[in-house]
């Protein structure tokens, strides 16, 4: 069959503050051509396919889809040039009929603009048979597993006539058959010429269902190969890349001491969620967590903090029990956790930094009057130490820049004195600078003896930082590397399953 | 970073100058007032202003400071109402009022027995509406509601929409006054706001409802107790509602079932307009005490300014709206 591009980009450039999310971005998609798009957390896979559905503005490039050029499309007409989107995350309403969700916005009504129920789900029964999903249409999505409800988010897609499919990790949620179902799908409609864009993680599916693949990494594009002539570990060496230059590095191993405490992390699960998580780390050591975004990392680390609920699992620290029921427990064990998303569970952003930063000791102590003049002193003396810019600790957190936010919520933990430290994802969304100065913050922390456990989804860190790395993927602690086993290549081949021999 | 900090220190003066704006309307009212009518200046009338006040301040200022831990009391027009008809009810039942229907005269221990319980059906109604918000995890301006409803119904039941007298056995609380001039009633408004200032500015207590206000799940994450200081903060409204119906019906000498309703609507409104954020998080003691001021004010200046009274509603209603629509438009600049 003779090729013919269907959708290319020109240039694609999109930066957010700090980060350059896509950088210089051309991509072409060929008529009947499934195109996987893959590459590391953040190198810009989401930010490419959200241009191409509308929902967000390059800086500059262009789109062009049957030779009309676009600097930018919007949601609704990126539909109208049949483009469809089924995201990662189940976009459905709950209580509605599956039909009434696959037709939500284009629901076939009668003269004077009223609803015909029965039309509906006839309409819907037809598109899921043809599509040989077996489910009937009059279903409440509530009532379905999440197998189905991708399904029925697929089966939406194609209510729309759709030309151009992209595809966010639909497997995530698909079971085998499922994925057979929606396997034979695309390969059904390719061949009646529509066009796929398919991002996943899941590097062994690629080779199954795609006809080419392209790598991202660190917002560009590295190349685009028919999947014929390249391997998966030709695929993981370009997802990988060279590595970027290290602002950090530290001597690993240097402060842990088995004889200082070993705090010891045994048999965490919960059904579905986290299987049998056992790992030990020692009192001075940086024991980083590595994975894919979904693999289980943030869940484990609130069950051991004593936010969420748990079918198993107990904390020993110094061959005593410190298992915590809840955060407030967790911090009068001496547990502190500095959580992933700092607006949404680590700042009040609308009172000042002082109030911030003694929060946690305040709920850790049991007098009931606040000594203004003992807390002001030492919450500004804590401020100098780890360098908080700002004219007065009386500023209100919401006037701090990403950094500085971020070690007000560090200092809030230090503050309180915390012995075991959880820190989900530190450095995100803050500036180089700020980066750095908050890995020698941890290394202070690590010299002092604490036992630092670090989730992070930027390799490199984990690299720089960590004296361990445990790999988790899917709920499982995979493997943990060691010294020089600890390299980029080590911790995406466990975070996504493939081996040496692939 | 040079704009940051012009930014941010307009944030910072953000709750004194909605004091000081407070005051300065304070002020304007008085002045308009008294060039209408000079009696409004008058030592005796200013007086009369803060006793009519001291019942909404104390409703208020417990809303207040469950409003800065982010949630809602509605129901606390129909709590005064209940409270002041059992209030009344004990009285006279166990009093034996009127005089004379008891051979052996009136039966005065009835009073000490009726605050008590008065207060203790406080803490308890304080109680089931922090239980139920806290439990049912809906939004807790729903759910007083339905209380409310519940509250008055009661109220009624117990009633049976008859009206309760006391007599003058039980007026000292409201209408009494020290050396003849300082309204007692005057005192437990003072007191509530002084001891609420206490409470928002130096216990750990109040430092958590501003954290709860602020942002509940980083107080949770920080170890703070949020269903525990919730809770605490219902009750707490519950018990003020109750000190607020013992003045109310001591002052009014009898109970109906709807004595408190109109207060749910100038409690918020004193304390919206006192600018505490309606998301939580923001206000202070002092703010609501001016708030409460403004609100009894305008009350009062359109009676002596001889202004149909009816207009008082539709007065507090723009100032509600004006207050609200100001705040929004101050955080938007952010």
């Amino acid at each position: 069959m003779e090729s013919l591009t269907v959708l290319q980009a020109i240039g694609f450039n999109k930066t957010y503050p700090g980060v350059k999310a896509l950088d210089g971005v051309d991509f072409d998609l060929q008529y009947g051509e499934v195109q996987a798009l893959v590459g590391q957390n953040g190198a810009g896979k989401s930010t490419f396919v959200e241009i191409i559905a509308g929902s967000i503005r390059p800086d500059s490039g262009q789109i062009k889809i049957d030779n009309n050029v676009y600097p930018y499309l919007d949601p609704s007409k990126s539909i109208e040039l049949g483009i469809q989107t089924v995201h990662q995350e189940n976009q459905l309403v709950e209580e509605l009929s599956i039909a009434d969700n696959i037709y939500l916005f284009n629901l076939p009504s009668n003269k004077i603009g009223l609803v015909k129920e029965s039309n509906c789900t006839q309409a819907a029964n037809e598109l899921l048979h043809e599509l040989g999903i077996d489910i009937p249409a009059g279903k409440k999505i509530k009532q379905l597993t999440f197998a189905e409800k991708k399904l029925i988010s697929i089966a939406k897609a194609f209510s729309r006539k759709a030309r151009i499919l992209i595809l966010d990790e639909p497997t995530a949620s698909l079971d085998e058959k499922g994925k057979k179902i929606l396997f034979d799908i695309i390969r059904r409609y390719t061949q009646k010429g529509l066009s796929v864009i398919y991002i996943s993680h899941n590097i062994h599916e690629i080779f199954e269902i795609s006809d080419r693949v392209t790598v991202f990494k660190d917002g560009k594009k590295v190349s685009t190969q028919p999947i014929k002539e390249i391997s998966l570990n030709d695929i993981v060496r370009q997802m990988i890349g060279r590595s970027t230059t290290n602002l950090y590095s530290r001597e690993k191993g240097k402060f842990q001491s088995a004889e200082a405490g070993i705090l010891e992390v045994i048999d965490y699960h919960r059904e579905g969620v986290i299987e049998h998580v056992s790992f030990q780390v020692k009192a001075g050591e940086i024991f980083g967590i590595g994975g894919l975004v979904g693999a289980g990392r943030t869940e484990l680390i609130r069950m051991i903090f004593g936010l969420d609920q748990k079918d198993s699992g107990k904390l020993i620290y110094r061959g005593k029990e410190i298992t915590p029921t809840n955060p407030n427990d967790a911090i009068k064990k001496g547990i502190g956790y500095l959580t992933e998303d700092r607006k949404d569970s680590g700042l009040i952003m609308m009172r000042p930094i002082f109030e911030n930063i003694s929060l946690v000791k305040l709920a850790k102590e049991a007098n009931r009057m606040l000594n203004l003049a003992i807390e002001r002193n030492e919450t500004q003396f804590i401020s100098e130490q780890l360098n908080i810019k700002t004219p007065s600790i009386s500023q209100l957190v919401l006037n701090l820049s990403g950094g500085n936010q971020q070690k007000v919520v560090l200092a809030k933990w230090l503050f309180a004195g915390a012995e075991i430290l959880l820190f989900d994802e530190p450095t995100v969304g803050i500036d180089v600078g700020a980066k750095s100065e908050i890995y020698k913050l941890i290394d202070n922390l690590a010299a002092q003896g604490k036992i630092i456990i670090l989730i992070s989804s930027d390799n490199p860190e984990l690299i720089a930082v960590c004296d361990r790395v445990g790999i988790m993927r899917n709920g499982q602690l995979i493997t943990v590397l060691e010294g020089n086993d600890i390299t980029e290549e080590n911790i995406l081949r466990y975070s996504m399953g493939v081996n040496e021999k692939d | 970073m040079i704009k940051t900090n012009l930014n941010s220190r307009k944030i910072i003066g953000r709750n004194l100058n909605q004091s000081i704006i407070l005051v300065l309307l304070i002020i304007v009212i008085s002045l308009f007032a008294t060039l209408i009518n000079p009696r409004f200046i008058r030592v005796t009338n200013l007086i009369n202003i803060f006793q009519q006040i001291s019942v909404l301040g104390i409703i208020a200022s417990g809303i207040g400071m469950l409003l800065i831990s982010g949630e809602f009391d509605i129901s606390v027009g129909s709590q005064v109402s209940l409270i002041g008809m059992i209030l009344a009810m004990i009285i006279q039942k166990v009093g034996g009022l009127p005089e004379g229907s008891n051979p052996n005269g009136f039966n005065s221990s009835s009073i000490p027995l009726a605050i008590v319980v008065s207060c203790l059906v406080g803490i308890v109604l304080g109680f089931i509406n922090g239980t139920t918000v806290i439990k049912s995890r809906a939004a807790s301006f729903i759910i007083t509601l339905g209380f409310s409803s519940i509250y008055k119904g009661l109220a009624l039941l117990l009633s049976g929409g008859a009206s309760f007298m006391l007599f003058g056995k039980f007026e000292t609380v409201g209408r009494g006054r020290i050396m003849n001039y300082i309204p007692i009633a005057i005192l437990f408004f003072i007191g509530v706001v002084v001891i609420s200032h206490i409470i928002l500015s130096y216990s750990k207590y109040g430092r958590y409802l501003y954290a709860i206000g602020g942002n509940k799940k980083a107080a949770y994450v920080s170890g703070i107790n949020t269903d525990r200081m919730t809770l605490t903060a219902y009750v707490m409204v519950g018990l003020l509602n109750a000190v607020a119906a013992l003045i109310l019906i001591s002052r009014v000498g009898s109970a109906l079932a709807t004595t408190g309703d109109a207060y749910t609507l100038d409690a918020l409104a004193a304390v919206v307009v006192g600018g505490v954020a309606i998301t939580g998080g923001e206000g202070s003691a002092l703010s609501i005490f001016l708030g409460v001021v403004l609100i009894g004010l305008i009350g009062n200046a359109l009676v002596i300014m001889n202004v149909n009274p009816y207009l008082r509603d539709v007065v507090i209603g723009l100032i509600i709206i004006t207050a609200v629509t100001i705040s929004r438009i101050t955080s938007r600049r952010r």
